[in-house]
């Protein structure tokens, strides 16, 4: 069942951290024009109609994750410790605490978006948005190490 | 009177209340993974490790709720251009502190 969680949990991620990259190169280097390049798509993306779905699935995210985290404690933990890999080990200690601040952060992220505020917190928005992405993108890349680390269904 | 101005607020108490939770390990709730029980408060291992990530997490939303809920005391100018910056600013502080808080796991 931990295995079925896990590939629900990193799916989520995926999503997440797509949704959330768009939103913060939109935020922090938006398009004048539109010229229908790759790039140019990327900077315009309409990213208010991204932040609904973004707390959708970062609380979906850190169920998931909430859940099979008992597994981590159990079984991937000691094995980490049994081979003396305290820079991982410690690693996923900080993805668990910034987890739970940006968790506690999403509120305010999702009130800096509405579009009443648009303009008035335009540098708040952008700063709490790149926040949050640098979360996510630190959480998904230590995941996903201890999880080689540790080896899919061992 | 708008109850998301409230958010910012929460937001800031959360993160600190949380690092307070972890340092001081304030847990609400422990958990035992290996018999599958909850415990009030902070319990020791009995059987396995005691997670206490679950409790920090109750402490942290409960006390945030009640500091978020008494800022709708405040008026909206001038605390309103104070949240924006403490938002953002009292988060950063607390992934410092708790990155320096574990530096051993580095350091060993």
């Amino acid at each position: 069942m931990f295995s079925v969680l896990l590939i629900l949990h990193g799916l989520a991620a995926v999503a997440l951290l797509g949704a959330l990259t768009h939103q913060t190169i939109s935020v922090l280097w938006p398009a004048r024009t539109r010229t229908g390049s790759f790039v140019s798509s990327l900077r315009s993306v309409p990213s208010t109609t991204y932040t609904n779905v973004i707390v959708i699935l970062f609380v979906v995210t850190a169920v998931l994750g909430s859940i099979i985290y008992t597994e981590y404690r159990l079984s991937i933990r000691v094995t980490l410790q049994d081979y003396r890999m305290h820079i991982p080990e410690g690693a996923f200690e900080l993805k668990e605490h910034v987890a739970a601040i940006a968790l506690g952060l999403l509120p305010a992220y999702w009130y800096y978006w509405r579009p009443a505020l648009a303009k008035e917190y335009a540098t708040t928005r952008a700063i709490v948005t790149s926040l949050l992405a640098a979360i996510v993108w630190y959480n998904f890349l230590v995941g996903h190490i201890v999880n080689d680390i540790r080896g899919f269904g061992s | 009177m708008s109850i998301g101005r409230a958010f910012p607020v929460f937001g800031i108490a959360f993160a600190v209340i949380y690092i307070a939770s972890v340092y001081f390990n304030l847990a609400l709730l422990t958990y035992h993974p290996q018999l599958v029980r909850w415990g009030m408060l902070v319990e020791a291992p009995k059987q396995g490790p005691a997670m206490y990530w679950y409790g920090w997490l109750l402490t942290s939303a409960l006390g945030a709720g009640a500091i978020a809920a008494l800022s709708l005391a405040l008026p909206v100018r001038p605390f309103d251009r104070v949240w924006s910056i403490l938002v953002w600013v009292a988060p950063l502080a607390m992934i410092a502190t708790i990155a320096y808080i574990l530096r051993g796991y580095v350091l060993r």
